[in-house]
């Protein structure tokens, strides 16, 4: 009887290793904000690569691909909690996030050190792909990268010749604000103030009567997050210094802000020309049936933002890594950093040797039309 | 108007509002702590629920099931939020602090409120969601200009409704019986009662009526802030910096140190940068503290409340 027992326990030991080792997964941690006032990118983050993941039926070239999706917050301290859980619990081959730039920064040191690749989506600071991490990967175009068009247009297209920079008190902010500050002055322009605020400001109105007083503002090239930008845009129309408030300044703006936007604005967001990393109107039919299938999935009547789309992106490319024969962590890094011209729903990616996408495909401009629509610019 | 003089009008005009805005959220705070030499951390929980209240009546009930108009439905959301933070006063009194108090611990309630706190938080995490609400008053989109000045109606109604709070709260206290009778608890809580007043009743009515004042705070916030569940903690330090600037517990000296730090941060708006906005009040915290520990009008218990 013993024997027997014996027997069977050893039996259900090998079978159950078996069973391990046949099973091929890449596990994959998502951080992303889902709580704050950042939440709107991890809620959107998180349609994108659900849509993803259903399309490739959950797994490419016999691996599994598990995910995990966890809260960072938007905050340095909680991604830095929560990145340490993951490695231990989950154990990833990749972590896909943060969206905002000081909870990315936070978690690239440790993901560095266990050797575990960070693909990054949305965090436009510099210091991430300059601080000499070689598991740091980011289809988003940096600060630098925004900053050079923005400057440059609205120097050349707009023909500003004045600003003021508005900006949030992050590195994201800062890195933004003197993306274009570098270019716009570059070209010739003159910046007349630098005003950055914290996420805990409400009321914009001081700032707005500050701007009104500074005489004639061409640009104000402005980087917050959402719900700060919409109460600010308000504040500046009521202080009647941006187009949608009958004055003459044009709001600027980098990829921050979510189609959508410009309805919570109202009036206020008339004329507000900003970057976007996806254009729906798009041919390329890696985005129309991205779009179909979107909207099939949350409603047809939603469009996908950016964010839907870069998140949607990271598990394409993941999934690209291992049809490639990547199977862990060390052979993802290798594939991403031979990709060249992947073609996914915001652009083309190519990884430079830092890990920053090099293609600026992912850049489009779009202006708030008088009835709150946008419409592409050519620039 | 000189440019500079309209600049100065302008700024002093946004400070009045911001001002108000404090006030609305520290009286709350100034008079539970005058009555029960009580802090009541769940404050800025209170402000929350009554702007979440007042969101749901103005887009939910008030335009889809009793069709009034924009206007109508926010005025009528502000009245949501008071009964709503009443209510939740009265609540939470009957369920934490009244059973704690007569322990007689002043440390437990004190805890409690912390508890109270996380569980509002996380109650209505579990019912509106981590994503921020849009809450539009009708009256934000409208502007009054006189001459250079310009303010917008949702500044003028906060003006008019912390106005007219103050003054409401000032005659109840003043010249009701029950005002009287608040303030003799305030004063000595044992002899009240030998005197037939019911303390108990009397606290209980003090946190409705800050409850109530918060969940209006809340209504009027709710157009300004980034709706979330934890929307009232980006307020409440710096209410809490005012009540100790104020002198702790006192009504007056809450009025005036809500204007003052409202006006003191538009100006450092104008002319230091917004992102010193906090330096500068809690500078301003610690002077008070090291130069007048006792708040701008000392603490003496008959006057507070």
């Amino acid at each position: 009887m013993k024997l027997a027992l014996k027997t069977a326990v050893l039996a259900f030991a090998f079978a159950a290793l078996g069973a391990q080792a046949q099973e091929r997964v890449i596990r994959i941690g998502v951080l992303m904000p889902i709580s704050g006032p950042g939440s709107y990118f991890g809620v959107m983050g998180k349609e994108g690569i659900d849509l993803a993941l259903e399309q490739l039926k959950g797994s490419v070239s016999g691996y599994r691909l598990q995910v995990q999706y966890e809260d960072s917050a938007c905050s340095p301290l909680q991604a830095t909690n929560t990145v340490k859980r993951v490695l231990e619990q989950l154990k990833p081959h990749i972590v896909i996030g943060e969206e905002c730039s000081d909870a990315s920064l936070a978690i690239a040191p440790i993901l560095e050190q266990a050797k575990v690749v960070q693909l990054n989506a949305g965090s436009v600071t510099m210091k991430l792909t300059e601080s000499g991490y070689k598991y740091v990967f980011r289809i988003f175009p940096n600060g630098e990268q925004q900053g050079l068009p923005l400057g440059r247009n609205a120097y050349t297209k707009l023909g500003a010749r004045t600003a003021v920079l508005l900006y949030e008190k992050t590195n994201a902010g800062v890195d933004s604000a003197d993306g274009f500050e570098k270019h716009f002055v570059a070209a010739g322009g003159k910046i007349l103030a630098r005003i950055d605020f914290g996420r805990d400001v409400n009321d914009f109105t001081a700032i707005a009567t500050r701007i009104a007083a500074l005489g004639k503002v061409d640009v104000l090239p402005t980087f917050g997050l959402e719900g700060q930008q919409v109460r600010l845009s308000q504040a500046l129309a009521q202080a009647r210094v941006v187009k949608g408030g009958g004055g003459n300044a044009v709001q600027m703006g980098s990829i921050w802000l979510p189609y959508g936007f410009d309805q919570k604005a109202g009036a206020a967001a008339e004329g507000y020309i900003r970057i976007v990393q996806f254009d729906p109107t798009e041919k390329r039919s890696i985005v129309q049936d991205f779009i179909k299938a979107f909207r099939a999935k949350y409603g047809a009547d939603r469009v996908p933002t950016h964010i839907n789309a870069h998140a949607y992106d990271t598990i394409l490319l993941v999934a690209e890594a291992v049809r490639r024969g990547a199977t862990d962590s060390e052979s993802i890094r290798d594939r991403f950093s031979k990709f060249r011209d992947v073609e996914v729903t915001t652009g083309r990616i190519s990884f430079g040797p830092n890990g920053q996408t090099t293609d600026l495909s992912v850049i489009h401009f779009i202006e708030t039309q008088k009835d709150l629509t946008w419409k592409g610019l050519d620039w | 108007m000189t440019d500079l003089l309209a600049l100065f009008v302008q700024q002093s005009v946004n400070g009045v509002y911001l001002g108000c805005l404090y006030v609305m959220v520290a009286l709350g705070l100034t008079l539970i702590y005058g009555v029960l030499n009580q802090i009541n951390f769940a404050h800025a929980d209170f402000v929350t629920v009554g702007a979440f209240a007042a969101l749901f009546t103005a887009t939910r009930f008030a335009t889809k099931v009793l069709g009034l108009p924009d206007t109508g439905a926010y005025l009528l959301s502000m009245v949501a939020a008071l009964g709503t933070g009443a209510l939740l006063g009265l609540a939470v009194n009957a369920a934490v602090f009244a059973p704690l108090r007569e322990r007689g611990d002043e440390l437990r309630p004190l805890i409690a409120t912390i508890g109270v706190s996380v569980i509002i938080e996380n109650g209505q995490l579990w019912l509106f969601g981590p994503i921020p609400y849009q809450f539009d008053s009708p009256f934000s989109r409208e502007t009054i200009r006189v001459g250079r000045i310009f303010f917008s109606m949702q500044s003028a109604l906060v003006v008019a409704v912390s106005a007219a709070a103050i003054a409401a709260l000032y005659a109840f206290m003043k010249f009701t019986f029950l005002g009287k009778a608040l303030r003799a608890v305030a004063q000595d809580r044992e002899t009240a009662g030998l005197m037939g007043i019911n303390p108990n009743l009397l606290i209980a009515i003090t946190i409705v009526i800050a409850s109530a004042l918060a969940g209006v705070a809340g209504a009027l916030l709710g157009p300004v802030l980034v709706l979330t569940p934890f929307a009232g903690a980006s307020v409440i330090v710096k209410a809490f910096a005012i009540v100790i600037i104020g002198g702790f517990g006192n009504m007056q000296g809450t009025i005036i140190a809500g204007l003052l730090v409202g006006i003191i941060e538009a100006f450092t708006v104008q002319y230091l940068g917004s992102g010193l906005i906090d330096l500068v009040v809690f500078v301003l915290l610690l002077v008070m503290l090291v130069v007048r520990p006792t708040g701008l009008i000392a603490e003496r218990k008959e006057e507070n409340v």
